[in-house]
C-alpha cells in the first residue's frame, strides 16, 4: 500500500489519518514560506524566488495529500444531509435525528 | 489635500454603481429564506468565501497598521500580521469539523457541543458579545475611512465614517450574505490589482527593487530586509521570545475555534460552502492571499522608508502606502486608486453589517424570543438588525478616540486566557460548559491583574505582552481545569449526537465508544456505503 493513500472509502474517510496530520504540518509552512518568498521575490533577490518557489511546492505536496480524502467526506456529508437521517439505536431503542439541515 | 480631475470623479462613480448595484442584483436571491440571507442558501463554490475572507480582511486601517509594524522593524515586521496564519491549520481541522456541524453561528455550535443550562448561557453571551463586537469593528474601520477621506479632501471625520457605510447598508439591506459575497468578489479582485499598482508604482518610485536594497545597504540598514532581524532572545523590542508566541498562537490556534477574533467571520463562510472541501479551501487560499498581498505591501512601505527614512511620528508615517498612491499615481489613476480604498473599505463594513445580524436574528430573536418565526419575518429582522447595527456604529466611530484603549485592552483579553479553552472545547470530550464559561470570567479578572492591578502595586513587574499570553493562559488554567472537573460532564447522548455528526479530533475515545455500542457508526457507514 502507498504510503500516501488517495483512495478512499467513505468509512476511513471519516477517521483522523497521516494525511490529515500531513496537510497540517505542511500547510503553516506553505504560509511561511509563500508570505517570506514572495517579498523577497519582489525585491529580485536569488533567496526570494528560492522561497517562493518551495512554498508552491509545498502548497501542491499538501493538495495532492489531502484533497482526495476531503472529496470523498464531502460526497459522504453531502449525501448524509440531504437524506435528513433518522436512525434508531440498536442497544437503546431510541431515534437520534442526525444532519437535519 | 488631494486634488481629484474630471477623469478621478468618473472612476468614483462608476465603481460606487457597479459595487453597489452588483449587490442589489441579487436582491431576489436574499430575501427567499433566513439561510440565504445570512448563509447564501449553504451553496457556495470555495472562490467565491475565499474571495470575501480575502476581501473583508483588506479594510481600510489594515494598509495603515501594515506599513506601522513594516516602517518600524522592516520586513521582520511581517510577522506581526501572521496571525491569520491560524487558517493554515483550521482549514483541515476546525473549519471540516465547524462545518460538518451545521450550525449557523459559533453561538449555536456551543449548544451542539455543550448541553444544558451551561449551554445556553454560553449561547447568550457568545451572540451579545458578537452583536456588541461587530458594532464596534464598523465604528473602528468607519473611522478609518474617517481619516483617510481627511487627509484626502479635508472633509470632517464624520462624513467620512457615515457616507460610505451607509453606500454599503443599501445592498447589505436589499440582499442580505448574496449582496456581501457577490460584492465582495468583484471588490476583492479590484483591491487586490490596485494594491499591486500602488505598490509597484511606489517601488519604481524609490527607484526600483535593486535601488531600495542598495539605498538600504548605504544607509546601514540592510537588516531591515532580514525576516528574522530579532532584538535578542528575551531582550530588546523585537524578541525571538515574542516570536515563537506569535507563531505558537497563530498557528495552533487552528485547532479551535475563536482563537482569532477573525473565526467569527470566517465561520459564516465556512457554512456558506457548499461542501466540506469547499469550506476548507475557501479558508486556506482567502488566508493565502491576504499574507502574499501583506508581503507585497511590505516591500511598497520599505520604499516608502527610503524615500522617507526619517519620519518619527506614527500617525504620519501610517499613511506611508496611502501617500504612495496618490503622491505618486498619474492624474486620472487617483480616482481609480480612491475607488479601490472605497472597495477595500465596504467589503469589510458589508461582512460586519450581516455577520452581526445573523448573530442577532439567529441567536437572540430565533432561539430566545420567536422560535416559530417564519422565514420571511426572519429576513426582515435581519434588515432591522442591519439597519441598527449601521446607526450603532455611527455613534462606536465618533467615540472611537476615547474607547480605543479600552477597547484594545477588551480584545487582548479576550485572545489571551480563552486561547487554550477554545482549542480544548473542540479537541477534549471531557472539557464541558461550566469549564469554557469560568475561562471566560477568570480571563476577565485575571487579565485586570495581570496586565494593570499587579503591576500597578508593584507585586508582579510590567511584563511584555507575550509574557502575559503565557501567565493568563497558566492562571485561567488553574480556575477552569478544577472546574471542568468538579462539574459533571456533557449528556453523553448529546455528546454521541455531535461526535457522529461532526467527527471531531483529539480526545474523543469514551464518546466513540459509545457510539459504536450504540450501533451509530455502523448503521451510518451502511448508509455512506450506500449513498457513495
Amino acid at each position: 500500500m502507498a504510503f500516501i493513500r488517495r483512495d478512499w472509502d467513505p468509512v476511513h474517510a471519516d477517521e483522523w489519518t497521516k494525511e490529515d496530520w500531513i496537510a497540517i504540518v505542511l500547510s503553516p509552512l506553505a504560509y511561511i514560506f509563500l508570505s517570506i518568498g514572495t517579498g523577497l521575490s519582489i525585491l529580485l533577490l536569488p533567496i526570494g524566488f528560492i522561497t517562493f518557489s518551495i512554498g508552491i511546492v509545498l502548497t501542491i505536496l499538501m493538495h495532492y495529500v489531502i484533497d482526495p480524502k476531503l472529496k470523498m467526506i464531502s460526497s459522504e456529508f453531502n449525501f448524509l444531509v440531504r437524506s435528513d437521517i433518522e436512525i434508531t439505536c440498536h442497544f437503546a431503542s431510541k431515534k437520534i435525528l442526525l444532519y437535519s439541515n | 489635500m488631494v486634488t481629484f480631475e474630471f477623469l478621478d470623479w468618473l472612476w468614483i462613480v462608476l465603481f460606487v454603481l457597479v459595487m453597489v448595484g452588483s449587490g442589489i442584483l441579487f436582491y431576489r436571491l436574499g430575501k427567499r429564506s433566513e439561510s440565504d440571507f445570512f448563509l447564501a442558501g449553504r451553496g457556495l463554490p470555495w472562490w467565491l468565501p475565499a474571495s470575501s475572507v480575502y476581501a473583508t480582511h483588506t479594510a481600510t486601517d489594515t494598509p495603515m497598521w501594515v506599513t506601522g509594524v513594516i516602517y518600524r522593524y522592516g520586513f521582520a515586521g511581517i510577522w506581526y500580521t501572521f496571525f491569520s496564519a491560524w487558517c493554515a491549520i483550521s482549514a483541515f481541522v476546525s473549519t471540516r469539523i465547524f462545518r460538518r456541524s451545521l450550525a449557523y453561528t459559533q453561538a449555536e455550535w456551543n449548544t451542539l457541543r455543550f448541553g444544558g443550562l451551561g449551554a445556553e448561557m454560553l449561547r447568550g453571551w457568545i451572540s451579545g458579545w458578537q452583536v456588541f463586537m461587530n458594532m464596534f469593528i464598523l465604528g473602528w474601520v468607519g473611522m478609518a475611512m474617517g481619516k483617510v477621506c481627511n487627509y484626502i479632501f479635508g472633509w470632517d471625520l464624520w462624513v467620512g465614517l457615515i457616507l460610505f457605510s451607509s453606500v454599503c447598508a443599501i445592498y447589505v439591506l436589499a440582499a442580505g450574505y448574496w449582496g456581501v459575497i457577490m460584492a465582495d468578489f468583484q471588490q476583492g479582485i479590484i483591491a487586490f490589482a490596485v494594491i499591486i499598482i500602488v505598490s509597484g508604482w511606489g517601488i519604481a518610485a524609490a527607484g526600483g527593487p535593486g535601488e531600495i536594497v542598495s539605498k538600504l545597504g548605504d544607509m546601514g540598514l540592510s537588516e531591515k530586509l532580514n525576516p528574522f532581524a530579532f532584538s535578542g532572545w528575551f531582550t530588546g523590542d523585537f524578541p525571538i521570545a515574542w516570536f515563537i508566541t506569535m507563531m505558537f498562537i497563530a498557528i495552533l490556534g487552528g485547532f479551535g475555534m475563536g482563537t482569532s477574533i477573525d473565526w467569527y467571520a470566517e465561520a459564516q463562510r465556512i457554512q456558506s460552502a457548499k461542501t466540506v472541501r469547499d469550506a476548507s479551501y475557501s479558508i486556506w487560499w482567502g488566508t493565502a492571499l491576504v499574507l502574499i498581498r501583506n508581503s507585497v505591501w511590505a516591500i511598497a512601505v520599505l520604499a516608502f522608508f527610503v524615500l522617507f527614512p526619517n519620519i518619527s511620528n506614527a500617525s504620519e508615517y501610517e499613511l506611508g502606502w496611502f501617500r504612495l498612491g496618490f503622491d505618486y499615481l498619474p492624474a486620472g489613476m487617483v480616482g481609480f486608486f480612491f475607488a479601490a480604498i472605497i472597495a477595500i473599505h465596504i467589503s469589510t463594513i458589508s461582512t460586519h453589517l450581516n455577520l452581526g445580524a445573523m448573530y442577532f436574528t439567529h441567536d437572540l430573536y430565533l432561539h430566545y424570543f420567536k422560535p416559530k418565526a417564519t422565514e420571511k419575518e426572519l429576513v426582515w429582522v435581519g434588515r432591522v438588525a442591519t439597519f441598527v447595527l449601521l446607526i450603532g456604529s455611527f455613534f462606536y466611530g465618533l467615540m472611537m478616540e476615547e474607547i480605543t484603549s479600552w477597547l484594545i485592552f477588551a480584545l487582548w483579553l479576550m485572545a489571551a486566557g480563552i486561547w487554550l479553552p477554545n482549542i480544548l472545547q473542540v479537541v477534549w470530550w471531557r472539557f464541558n460548559a461550566w469549564g469554557y464559561l469560568s475561562s471566560w470570567i477568570a480571563n476577565l479578572g485575571l487579565s485586570w491583574l495581570v496586565v494593570w492591578i499587579l503591576p500597578h502595586f508593584g507585586i508582579i513587574p510590567s511584563l511584555p505582552d507575550y509574557q502575559q499570553f503565557w501567565l493568563l493562559m497558566l492562571l485561567g488554567a488553574l480556575i477552569y481545569l478544577p472546574v471542568t472537573f468538579f462539574t459533571k460532564p456533557e449528556d453523553m447522548n448529546h455528546l454521541v449526537k455531535y461526535y457522529v455528526m461532526s467527527r471531531p479530533i483529539g480526545w474523543w475515545k469514551p464518546v466513540r465508544k459509545e457510539a459504536e455500542r450504540l450501533g451509530l457508526l455502523h448503521e451510518l457507514e451502511k448508509i455512506s456505503l450506500k449513498g457513495v
